[in-house]
């Protein structure tokens, strides 16, 4: 709303503010206005950004926090712990301590967790053995079923796992330069994507509209790859195994350094063009918090680094919708990292307009001509005729999540198939400030 | 410009016809009940945004609860050490934060009725509050000259904004609560950035006339001020330009609010006035479209229910009521008068 009257683009440049979160890693919910932190303790927490405060604390697990993720119109969180389990949180209980909503028990430690894009009911979860499960909590489809790519490559098992944005494939890297790719209502496999030289792959990132994805490897090379459009599965089907070329890569030629983390700033092509899209990483070895920025607009040009003192980076998480990053350092502090605009001060004196620079003044033809007060009334009323309206929000101040995502068509089974029993998670739906007098303490 | 081969360009239809001019249907708000309560000046009126409640506090230092159908008393808070100028409501009906002359703004938990939070900071009378869309924030005016950020769960004082040189008379977030719109007896209207704090626009009359009261439109594209020129006008303050002035009311002294209504035959502005009547006027045309007559002093509180077509009016401690006006044309309150 704001954004009519501040002009504001590219990537964050410095600390707004740090919150002392005892935190391993933090990451913003989809509206932006939260960031959920893990604790090695087995606590999370909820921060409202705007009050910069904990609201929530979310204490279930006996042993570290090792994921969380956010359901879509963040009502719905889940934590995963190398205590065997999976918590989901309901952040409508207002009840303190908080109560978990629903607990999800594995016999091996939880790598990580997220919630299927469209229906937190689905979870797909890796565990520390390399394996990978879809959960599936729905009546009609209640079912625990393990992914599994029989190839060569996969046999340590996998290392990471991800939805891709649309939540109709999983994405799951290897120990050994591959990506599979499973559709996630069948749970069968539909590609395999080799990357050449890269080694064990550590992360997987997508552009929010689904377009394509950056993976972090062993190789400590960052690639950008273009996503392509898969079939519908078949019963007949044939595997797609194909060479992923990388549109870009991003690496550190001299000192080598290992990428700790990454993210993809928000904006993409459906934002006019006018805005850059940018990927961040933080080092890992270096003995300092650093964060790169690269300008994917710009033929992945590298934009910055952003300093953020001595204590080494561990976790970066991009603002869904803004310009600002949150980055988690080895002391548990989280750095709210934003873009300030410069203060105006002609803003203060009405009718007052600031220039840039010089512009040539050009009288009107009647501008300095006396108007009979009259006439002016007249004027005045008849420009007042006019209807205003009141009601209705501008278009493009319209949310940007509405925007089209890569590889959703409509009728589509799969989307159907996961909408299929929603959950209560409703777009209306907002966190309401808890205001009990215990919470003082 | 390609002119489209059609016939029915404008020049086809038939002028001639003349057209009687039909009149658009007006409001027709008669007194529903009036309820005492009060025994000094009423300063504040609002309706809970679930509609079930009124609220009204005054100089008497206590702030009751109504039921907005009925008249009902729910509930008498009571607390502050000196009078009090405004409440607002959260977003949950839940929560009610009332400002007063003791430098205080407190919180209060509507459903048990007691005192949750006591915001100390402002150095003078605090004259106006609202809460932010999600109710976590609240800002707060006052005659320190000063507009105030709150935490409410925490009850700290998050940014403090040297907004004005003249008591801050309103303040209060826009729809998304991105940004802040204060207004003061300097007669400057001042929009802010909420995150940062930072001054993006000051909108000032040619005459600099003392702002009352302030309120973005639900779709926060203008903002309605009332100024005691006995005006109230609609800016658009992106263009930093008046679009709309309504006049026929007397203010030249009180901050007196005004307020938007929706209701079946059109778009309102409503205001009280110094001689003792509600005017309401078309959004639109500017014509006034209905006064209401009753009050026996200055009003210095009206509010418009969130759904129905209701307002309440109370005035100053000459006639300390609160009078409650139910338009007869929407057919949801006509049932109710059937009950």
């Amino acid at each position: 709303m704001n954004a009519a009257l501040i002009f504001n683009i590219g990537h964050p440049t410095t600390v707004q503010t740090s919150l002392v979160a005892l935190a391993s890693f933090a990451r913003f919910d989809p509206t932006g206005r939260y960031v959920a932190t893990g604790r090695i303790d087995g606590s999370a927490a909820i921060w409202d950004l705007e009050t910069r405060s904990a609201i929530r604390i979310l204490d279930g697990h006996v042993k570290a926090v090792s994921s969380l993720d956010w359901s879509r119109h963040s009502r719905f969180v889940l934590t995963t712990s190398k205590d065997w389990n999976v918590v989901v949180w309901d952040l409508a209980d207002t009840c303190i301590p908080a109560q978990r909503y629903c607990t999800i028990r594995f016999d091996a430690p939880v790598v990580s967790a997220s919630f299927h894009p469209r229906n937190s009911r689905i979870i797909l979860a890796l565990l520390a053995t390399g394996e990978a499960f879809v959960v599936d909590r729905r009546k009609a489809h209640f079912s625990r079923i393990e992914l599994i790519d029989e190839s060569e490559s996969v046999r340590s098992g996998f290392t990471i796992a991800r939805f891709e944005p649309s939540g109709k494939h999983i994405f799951l890297g290897t120990g050994s330069s591959q990506i599979s790719v499973f559709n996630t209502r069948t749970k069968t496999l539909v590609a395999r994507f080799k990357i050449t030289g890269a080694g064990a792959i550590k992360g997987i990132e997508f552009m929010k509209n689904g377009r394509s994805l950056v993976s972090n490897s062993a190789d400590r090379t960052l690639r950008q790859f273009a996503l392509p459009q898969f079939p519908a599965p078949a019963p007949d089907m044939q595997v797609i195994e194909q060479e992923l070329e990388p549109t870009y890569r991003f690496n550190d030629p001299i000192s080598k350094t290992a990428w700790h983390a990454m993210s993809f700033s928000p904006d993409g092509e459906w934002l006019a063009g006018d805005a850059c899209l940018h990927v961040a990483t933080g080092a890992a070895d270096t003995a300092n918090h650093k964060i790169y920025i690269w300008d994917l607009s710009n033929a992945g040009q590298f934009a910055s680094t952003l300093d953020g003192g001595r204590e080494p980076l561990m976790h970066l998480h991009w603002h869904p919708s803004k310009s600002s990053i949150a980055s988690t350092t080895n002391q548990g502090n989280i750095l709210i990292w934003h873009r300030p605009h410069p203060e105006r001060w002609g803003a203060f004196a009405g009718g007052f307009e600031e220039l840039d620079e010089n512009v040539e003044y050009e009288e009107r033809e009647d501008e300095f001509d006396i108007e009979d007060e009259a006439d002016m009334i007249r004027r005045k009323m008849k420009e007042e005729e006019e209807e205003v309206d009141v009601d209705t929000v501008p278009a493009p101040l319209a949310k940007a999540r509405d925007a089209p995502i890569h590889g959703v068509v409509l009728d589509d089974e799969d989307l159907e198939w996961a909408d299929e029993e929603p959950d209560d998670d409703q777009e209306e739906w907002t966190l309401q400030p808890v205001m009990e007098d215990e919470w003082e303490s | 410009m390609a002119i489209e081969p059609t016939s029915e360009t404008p020049m086809d239809v038939d002028v001639s016809v003349h057209i009687e001019p039909t009149l658009p249907p007006k409001p027709n708000y008669t007194l529903r009940f009036s309820i005492s309560g009060h025994t000094l000046s009423i300063s504040s009126l609002k309706f809970s945004p679930d509609g079930s409640k009124l609220a009204s506090s005054g100089a008497d230092k206590i702030i009751k609860l109504w039921d907005a159908y009925t008249g009902a008393i729910l509930r008498t808070l009571s607390g502050h050490t000196e009078g009090i100028s405004d409440v607002a409501w959260s977003g949950d009906s839940e929560y009610l934060a009332s400002a007063s002359d003791d430098k205080t703004i407190r919180v209060w938990d509507v459903k048990v009725g007691t005192e949750l939070k006591t915001l100390l900071g402002h150095t003078n009378f605090v004259f106006c509050v609202n809460y932010n869309p999600h109710s976590n924030l609240l800002v707060s005016g006052g005659f320190d000259e000063t507009v105030r950020i709150w935490d409410v769960a925490n009850a700290r004082m998050l940014k403090m904004l040297p907004a004005h040189s003249d008591p801050v008379t309103a303040v209060s977030f826009n729809h998304d609560g991105t940004l802040i719109v204060s207004c003061a007896m300097d007669g400057l209207i001042r929009i802010w950035d909420a995150d940062s704090g930072q001054c993006l626009k000051t909108l000032v009359d040619d005459d600099n006339p003392i702002c009352s009261h302030v309120r973005f439109t639900p779709n926060s594209q203008f903002v309605l001020v009332s100024t005691q020129d006995s005006t109230i006008r609609l800016w658009n303050y992106q263009a930093s330009r008046c679009v709309k002035t309504y006049t026929g009311h007397t203010n030249r002294t009180y901050c007196i609010p005004a307020c938007f209504t929706y209701i079946e035959s059109g778009k309102y502005v409503v205001s009280g006035s110094e001689d003792t009547k509600v005017y309401i006027w078309d959004l639109q045309t500017r014509q006034v479209a209905q006064v209401l007559e009753g009050h026996k002093d200055v009003i210095l509180a009206v509010a418009t229910h969130p759904s129905k077509a209701i307002i309440a009016s109370a005035s100053m401690e000459k006639d300390p009521t609160i009078r409650v006006w139910f338009d007869n044309t929407d057919p949801s309150l006509s049932q109710m008068n059937s009950e």
